[in-house]
């Protein structure tokens, strides 16, 4: 089912320097093995075309991933120009996209 | 078990927190954060207009005050809004102060506006086992300012890693305020987050902890607000401090009646080298929305590109053009498309010009010109980089008034 995908998933994502870092969590185990599946480096840059190279990490722990955007943000919040130097609603924006997400997890 | 809060999360935060903290119900200590990357940029700002400033003025403010309230209760301050001078501020303060110097790292990189090593815990600690009742620091890493007290607390040796690591995460958590207890947090709907209270960790020997708030106030502490605080502003898992390598991988949570318990946390040597915060100024920037409405947005917008890249070149400008109209609106708002434009330059007087070139256009350009607000003389900006020196080219130390 084509669903956005903060109707299952959080997120929080903040700023390092020029680089923006994106955690995305999930609230149950099962939707954690669909996640790890589901949101690789390559689908992330497909859901969030802005970002380059891309770093990605699981935390199976908190049945989350977390991203590192290198260079996102240029040189940093106070020199970049890019609308939200601080990429401080980047999650919110993952969390909109629309994704296939497996009706069992709705 | 050490019962510390948190009351700021920036330099900026709720001013009233303090108190709120205070006066909530017991607390051992009260942390407050006062620095990111870019305050330390503001305050050098600051420093260079006069050089007996370069800490955090709200802090001072808040301990005008709570400061007697504090020390009624006994319960000690650990800050780092000492910023860029943190002697400066703690001589400030009417109490037993101790502050931690050795961060500034000036010297070593004579080309920075302001260039910090993030310092660890154990000066801390050593502030509070000479029986400081307020402890004033510069640049430490955030979660210090929670190891530190819980260090000199049980007597921890500098090889616990697995309880350093434990209180460097209860530190990561609390780091940010009410970000950890239902604030910008995604399942907002769900909770009630009008007026989140501020975080507490109750610390145990073994370096878990309870992550907890004072009863009645606002927010919620749950393993979702939890996680998501967890995830703010980290890296690989292996997350790299001064004192211990702590490995997120290894948290365990766990709902509580009272919020959530961490424990599980596994910590190692950490690095040889320590982590250098450094600002320059980077020059000058200026900026400018002009606001595009109705037809031929695109055209509109190379339009006025064109004019300006006309009147003063294009060197240093971005452009974005967010397309927020939609046809045939019922609104003129949402009519209306976003042209940003940017400029940065080494030279002030072309910052200023930027100004002056967009206004002149203001009855010469598109149809229905207008900007959102209208531009200013430009401001010089930073550029925020990170180095990395080895510990023995850094010499931090505890000092008692």
């Amino acid at each position: 089912m084509k669903r956005p995908l903060g109707t299952i998933a959080g997120a929080r994502s903040g700023d390092k320097g020029g680089d923006a870092n994106l955690g995305v969590w999930v609230r149950t185990e099962q939707a954690y093995e669909w996640l790890n599946g589901f949101l690789t480096t390559e689908k992330l840059k497909e859901l969030l075309p802005e970002a380059r190279e891309v770093s990605r990490y699981e935390l199976p722990n908190l049945k989350a991933l977390n991203f590192v955007l290198h260079g996102l943000l240029g040189d940093g919040v106070a020199g970049s120009t890019r609308f939200d130097p601080q990429a401080k609603a980047l999650g919110e924006w993952l969390r909109s996209r629309e994704v296939e997400i497996p009706e069992e997890l709705l | 078990m050490i019962r510390i809060g948190n009351a700021s999360g920036f330099y900026g935060d709720r001013l009233s927190a303090m108190r709120e903290q205070l006066e909530g119900g017991h607390l051992d200590v009260l942390t407050g954060d006062y620095l990111a990357e870019l305050t330390m940029l503001i305050l050098g700002r600051d420093r260079m207009k006069d050089s007996s400033l370069g800490y955090a003025k709200t802090f001072l403010r808040q301990m005008e005050d709570c400061l007697a309230l504090a020390l009624d209760k006994g319960v000690k301050i650990v800050t780092n809004a000492g910023g860029l001078n943190p002697e400066g501020l703690a001589r400030k303060l009417d109490a037993k102060v101790g502050y931690v110097t050795g961060d500034d790292l000036k010297g070593r990189f004579p080309e920075a506006l302001t260039a910090n090593a993030y310092l660890g815990a154990w000066e801390i600690a050593e502030c509070l086992n000479q029986g400081a009742q307020v402890v004033v620091t510069g640049r430490v890493t955030d979660a210090s300012l929670v190891v530190g007290p819980a260090a000199a607390h049980f007597g921890w040796a500098r090889t616990d890693w697995d309880r350093l690591a434990g209180a460097t995460v209860a530190g990561h958590v609390l780091e940010c305020g009410t970000q950890a207890t239902g604030g910008n947090y995604s399942f907002f709907t769900e909770i009630d987050a009008t007026r989140p209270g501020f975080p507490i960790a109750e610390i145990d020997e073994d370096g878990s902890c309870l992550i907890t708030k004072h009863d009645g106030t606002g927010g919620a502490v749950t393993t979702d607000t939890v996680t998501a605080q967890l995830l703010y502003e980290i890296g690989a898992p292996e997350y790299l401090g001064p004192d211990v390598t702590t490995h997120f991988d290894t948290i365990r949570l766990e709902e509580h009646q009272r919020g959530v318990r961490i424990s599980g946390t596994r910590g190692s040597l950490p690095p040889d080298t320590l982590k250098v915060c450094l600002n320059t100024l980077g020059g000058f920037r200026n900026a400018t929305t002009f606001v595009l409405t109705g037809l031929d947005v695109d055209a509109k917008a190379e339009l006025v590109k064109r004019q300006l890249h006309d009147a003063i070149g294009d060197e240093g400008l971005t452009w974005t053009l967010a397309r927020t109209d939609q046809s045939d609106a019922d609104t003129e708002e949402q009519a209306s498309a976003l042209l940003h434009v940017t400029i940065k330059t080494a030279d002030p007087r072309r910052a200023k010009g930027f100004s002056r070139a967009a206004i002149e256009l203001a009855l010469a350009s598109y149809p229905g010109f207008h900007v959102t607000a209208p531009p200013g003389d430009g401001t010089p900006f930073g550029v925020y980089r990170a180095a990395y020196v080895n510990r023995d080219e850094v010499s931090a130390k505890a000092v008692l008034l």
